[in-house]
């Protein structure tokens, strides 16, 4: 093969290096893909195992903008695959496009920027062999990705053909974003830029798709999810819409190629602009610091949290109509007497979740700056300890309280003028700040193990993330004694709205927060910098 | 004379790797004071400790007069420091990364920035992320020469800089020197230290080896001479400080004592030298030679150097 292609030499061990660094990366997105399928399957089957509950939900979700808007076109609601399809693609097929994103960006313009394609390219290796193998590599995990979800959905129990269908546009719609990435990271000269390039881009797939699904018009085909989506698996089982997926890739992979030979290594095609000669006022402490490196952070979180509120918002409406015909569903959500409360409480208590995940991403970019020896210059200058990680904590606290404050103002706010009634903005802007205080102590803890263990707090703050998600959502479901949900601060927050709002827990609460903090800052001060 | 680092005993130890085995290390108020060792001998650690981010585990540090842990924030407002191994936010241009660091440690003069911008012929508008190593050095370089300190703290600031640059750090060090400020100086270059320090100390494995003016280590450094003479050299092998003497074609290699480079050119010259090139000494010759290990020459037994190993 080298000896006739002589700018594809080297593609071999490439391809067996990057699925050697992702040999750990690759498997846990596949097993995620195939875990939602196959959770969505069991829990459609049990809700949904009458007629009856059947129309009911058909009834109800098919006719509503916000889930078609959320979820993709309203087909085959009429048998429970159909249902699981609908629920559960859409997210499968965003799982599919991020593990091809970060899959082929890392393994193109992530090593040209680290300085390995370098090491790389002046060996015996073609020109076109790192993006081949990136590529190739991409594909394989698309391909197992699309077999797993298959096999998953088959094993409990749905319709074979359908189940391999959907598995295959779940691995399409990866493909696509796979040949789109290997196009953007040529053009752009770094690897940050190339994600929110195709994060940019995804969303407005996303959106487009949204729109053609709820006016159920052309638009649906100027999107990649939607030529996915349209392959309608368990209903109509169509499979020409993937060979455009599979031919859309195809170019954009010839069109990567035709650009790489067209650009130096190292360079995008578009030609970095100069920056700043002086820094502005603002970058003068080390909280301007902290927000200018956590500021697209805190915008992406702020854009992503509204987004999900306004969402919550819309769906509630539909909430009233399924789950008065359906007990089963209804057993899912706290006791209350309005049923929309009860689903706002649930809605707001994964936003708290999200929030939290938000501070523990901001807090753990304070152990990032010290490994990667970026705090030593500013601890070396006038700052101290309790200043820096102090900053840090800042932005974490008052970030992930903005953004979480912003996801109850969306829902607020959507439900003011659904209902007609503008109280109901503030009352659910105030049922959101009582889930403030719980947030804060999963930052807080996160900021005691970055003073206390530092080399453990990465993996450590996420697994606390991990156990409280799923004390949230799931402790309702298994019989686990009371003590093992009673650890997680959102156990002892009031469900509002379906609660009262109570000011004891969540005084309780924010103070472990603070002392959580005090403990970070104390330890901090006591230890070694550890760079690593 | 004041004191500007005092550090007696000083001990450092990650885990079971002894790091700084009781150290010492005196640094006067207005020297520039070059901290001389190999890779790996404890260099960026004690500047770790004297700038408060490392805790000492035993030992007595004093730094412009106060305690470098318990008293960071006021001590670094009197210092600047250039780290060994710079990394910089990728997303900061250069100029927003000096900025950002003087205005951190005190504030720097707007007009020196511009100078020392221009002297290291360095961009300021580039993103961090695409600067090269020597690029990094002259940002954190410019940001610590810019602001107004007693003690410049400097690891090993010359390690990405091509010669014309280093001429250009050498000058300004001097600058620092006539202005009365103190520095210290890391480097494992002998003739770095030579060209500007007033003092050296020179540590291995954690401890000092050495300590004092050049001249007063010059007996422990050899210079590497070969001479081409008009007749055949005679009686060399009977002056003091003459070291591995060998002839070939016409050409005489040997090593000679620092200290006794006067006599032996004398000699030397009374048989009409052609051609003459001396090679300056090296860390890793003096290391070979009192210590018996350099860690660049593996495999070379203690005792003599051999001739022609050092010539570069």
């Amino acid at each position: 093969m080298s000896a006739a292609r002589p700018e594809l030499a080297g593609t071999g061990p490439l391809l067996r290096l990057a699925l050697r660094r992702d040999r750990l990366r690759l498997p846990i997105w596949i097993a995620v893909g195939a875990l939602l399928v196959a959770t969505q399957s069991v829990s459609s089957q049990a809700l949904y195992d009458t007629p009856q509950d059947l129309a009911a939900y058909e009834a109800s979700v098919g006719s509503n903008a916000a889930t078609i808007a959320l979820a993709g076109p309203p087909v085959g609601l009429d048998t429970v695959a159909g249902a699981v399809a609908f629920e559960i693609s859409a997210f499968v097929i965003l799982v599919a496009a991020l593990m091809a994103l970060f899959t082929t960006g890392r393994h193109t313009r992530g090593d040209e920027e680290a300085g390995r394609a370098e090491l790389v390219r002046a060996t015996r290796v073609g020109r076109h062999a790192p993006l081949l193998a990136a590529v190739l590599t991409s594909t394989a995990a698309c391909v197992a990705i699309a077999l797993a979800v298959g096999v998953a959905a088959t094993a409990t129990g749905l319709p074979v053909e359908g189940s391999f269908l959907l598995g295959a546009a779940v691995g399409a719609a990866g493909l696509v974003t796979t040949g789109a990435t290997a196009v953007i990271a040529q053009v752009t000269g770094s690897v940050r830029a190339t994600y929110g390039a195709i994060g940019a881009l995804l969303a407005v797939a996303f959106v487009l798709r949204a729109v053609g699904d709820i006016n159920g018009n052309w638009l649906v085909w100027t999107s990649p999810f939607g030529w996915a989506q349209a392959t309608h698996p368990y209903s109509d089982d169509r499979w020409a819409p993937l060979l455009l997926c599979v031919g859309v890739a195809a170019a954009l992979l010839v069109l990567a190629a035709a650009l790489l030979d067209r650009r130096d290594l190292g360079a995008g095609l578009v030609p970095p602009r100069p920056g700043a000669a002086e820094a502005p006022r603002s970058l003068r402490s080390p909280v301007g610091l902290a927000f200018r490196l956590q500021r697209g952070w805190l915008a992406g979180w702020a854009v992503g949290l509204t987004l999900l509120g306004v969402v919550y918002g819309g769906l509630a409406e539909s909430v009233e109509t399924l789950f008065a015909d359906n007990p089963d569903a209804r057993a899912f959500l706290p006791d209350a007497e309005s049923l929309v409360d009860a689903y706002l409480a649930t809605t707001l208590a994964i936003t708290a979740l999200l929030a939290a995940a938000a501070a523990v991403s901001a807090v753990l970019r304070a152990r990032a700056e010290e490994s990667a020896g970026r705090a030593e210059p500013v601890l070396a200058a006038a700052v101290s300890r309790p200043a820096w990680l102090g900053a840090q904590a800042a932005v974490a606290l008052l970030g992930s309280a903005l953004v979480l404050l912003l996801s109850g103002a969306a829902t607020g706010a959507v439900r003011a003028v659904a209902t007609g009634d503008a109280g109901e903005f503030g009352r659910l802007l105030a049922a959101t700040a009582a889930y403030l205080p719980a947030v804060w102590v999963v930052a807080g803890v996160a900021l005691a193990l970055f003073g206390l263990l530092p080399r453990a707090a990465a993996a450590a703050a996420w697994t606390v993330v991990g156990y409280v998600a799923v004390m949230t959502m799931f402790a309702e479901s298994f019989d686990w004694p009371a003590w093992v949900d009673d650890a997680s601060p959102l156990a002892w927050t009031p469900l509002v709205p379906v609660e009262d709002w109570r000011l004891a827990p969540l005084a309780v609460l924010t103070a472990i927060a603070a002392a959580l903090l005090a403990a970070g800052l104390a330890g901090f001060r006591r230890r070694d910098l550890a760079p690593d | 004379m004041t004191t500007a680092i005092s550090v007696s005993g000083l001990v450092k130890s990650f885990g079971a790797t002894r790091a700084l085995d009781g150290l010492d290390l005196e640094v006067a108020s207005g020297e520039v004071h070059g901290f001389l060792g190999p890779n790996g001998s404890g260099k960026s650690t004690t500047i770790r400790v004297l700038l408060g981010l490392l805790r000492a585990d035993a030992g007595r540090v004093q730094l412009l007069g106060g305690d470098p842990w318990r008293d960071a924030v006021a001590l670094h407002r009197r210092l600047a420091y250039v780290p060994g191994d710079v990394t910089l936010w990728p997303q900061l241009t250069g100029g927003e990364a000096i900025d950002l660091l003087g205005r951190l440690q005190g504030g720097l003069d707007p007009a020196r920035r511009a100078e020392l911008l221009d002297r290291f012929d360095l961009d300021p508008r580039k993103r961090a992320r695409t600067y090269s190593k020597g690029n990094r050095q002259k940002v954190a370089l410019v940001a610590a020469l810019a602001s107004d300190a007693e003690l410049y703290v400097l690891d090993e600031p010359t390690s990405g800089l091509d010669p014309l640059m280093e001429a250009v750090f050498q000058e300004e060090v001097r600058r620092l020197r006539a202005e009365g400020r103190t520095v210290l100086l890391s480097s494992h270059i002998l003739a770095e230290a030579e060209a500007l320090c007033d003092r050296v100390s020179i540590i291995r494995h954690g401890r000092t080896v050495q300590s004092g003016t050049l001249a007063e280590l010059r007996h422990l450094t050899r210079t590497s001479m070969t001479v081409e003479t008009a007749r055949p050299v005679t009686g060399l092998d009977r002056l003091d400080g003459v070291h591995g003497l060998s002839t070939e074609d016409g050409r005489v290699h040997l090593d000679v004592d620092s200290d006794a480079l006067d006599p032996v050119v004398r000699h030397l010259s009374g048989f009409g030298i052609r051609a003459l090139t001396s090679a300056p000494p090296t860390l890793e010759e003096l290391f070979l030679r009192h210590y018996g290990d350099a860690p660049a020459a593996d495999g070379v037994e203690d005792g003599a150097t051999p001739v022609g190993a050092v010539r570069s």
